[in-house]
């Protein structure tokens, strides 16, 4: 099984998990991207938004479960074919709500173009992109390093059978 | 539009591993006689643009709910990111749904399109 295993930096991550904490507990209850079909009968749609709050949760709980007691002593997190699928969405669950609630000032031009100075960004948003950069940072390692399992499944889901023992990965994101 | 039978998640199960897998057809294809159209009308799934959510990730996903090739993947996503919006399926609105279902369960923005509505 492919697993790739990230090394980051407990002064830089720690201060963020605050932030991410407090939005995943509002997503609890909220879709991070809204549901858009309005025509639909009101009781399927109900279905519907209960069973994609229920994944969101399920998502947002593996995520904040890689930040767990052996994280803030070896300050390091594990994906594999697992949890990559998982983790890739409650990443995107947290940048969507982060973006509409923290980040709402900034242009959708900026982000999308990474234009952005940190340092010149006003202090009560500097964690917010921080958080938002970080989330990032993650899914683009997992896309790279796992999309195969993504796109194959998890383990026992039918699929066609790629390479499969890749070796484990190490990566160092400690900036410190 | 007529009720649901199964929830959604037991609706899109099949949807997903099955994707793409039919010979002969791409995924965006579906052999139908008329008159299903002509009751339910064809329906486009219609992905807009937004500024969080990677291009990797728009394409990753693209290839997983659709099971699209990469180079159609990409194409699709590019489509989104400089046009706003990409058709990424068309067929029967219930289809369209599960459709719309996936691509919500990936945060990504999904509207169902008919003719109807233009």
């Amino acid at each position: 099984m492919k697993r790739i295993e990230v090394k980051l930096s407990l002064p830089v991550v720690a201060p963020l998990l605050d932030l991410m904490k407090a939005s995943s507990d509002v997503l609890e209850a909220q879709i991070a991207a809204p549901i858009t079909l309005d025509d639909i009968d009101a009781d399927f749609r109900e279905d519907w938004r209960a069973e994609l709050l229920g994944g969101q949760q399920e998502e947002l709980h593996a995520l904040m479960g890689l930040f767990n007691s052996d994280f803030f002593i070896n300050g390091v997190v594990a994906f594999d074919e697992d949890n990559a699928e998982i983790i890739v969405r409650a990443c995107s669950a947290l940048r969507l709500r982060l973006r509409r609630h923290d980040l709402d000032i900034l242009e959708d031009e900026q982000l999308e173009s990474g234009g952005v100075d940190i340092e010149r960004l006003p202090a009560a948003l500097q964690k917010p992109f921080m958080c938002y950069v970080f989330l990032g940072t993650i899914q683009e390692l997992i896309i790279q390093h796992l999309d195969t399992a993504i796109l194959r499944g998890p383990a026992g889901e039918s699929g066609p059978a790629e390479d499969d023992d890749e070796g484990a990965g190490d990566f160092d994101l400690d900036k410190d | 539009m007529s009720p649901p039978v199964l929830t959604t998640a037991r609706r899109a199960e099949p949807l997903l591993a099955g994707a793409g897998a039919r010979p002969g057809l791409a995924p965006d294809e579906v052999a139908l006689p008329e008159s299903a159209f002509a009751v339910q009308g064809p329906w486009r799934v219609v992905v807009l643009n937004d500024p969080v959510n990677s291009m990797g990730y728009v394409v990753l996903v693209f290839r997983k709910v659709f099971g699209f090739a990469e180079p159609r993947a990409r194409r699709h996503m590019l489509e989104v990111h400089e046009q706003g919006r990409s058709v990424v399926w068309s067929g029967l609105r219930e289809q369209a749904e599960l459709y719309a279902f996936a691509l919500q369960q990936w945060h990504l923005t999904a509207v169902l399109e008919t003719d109807e509505a233009h």
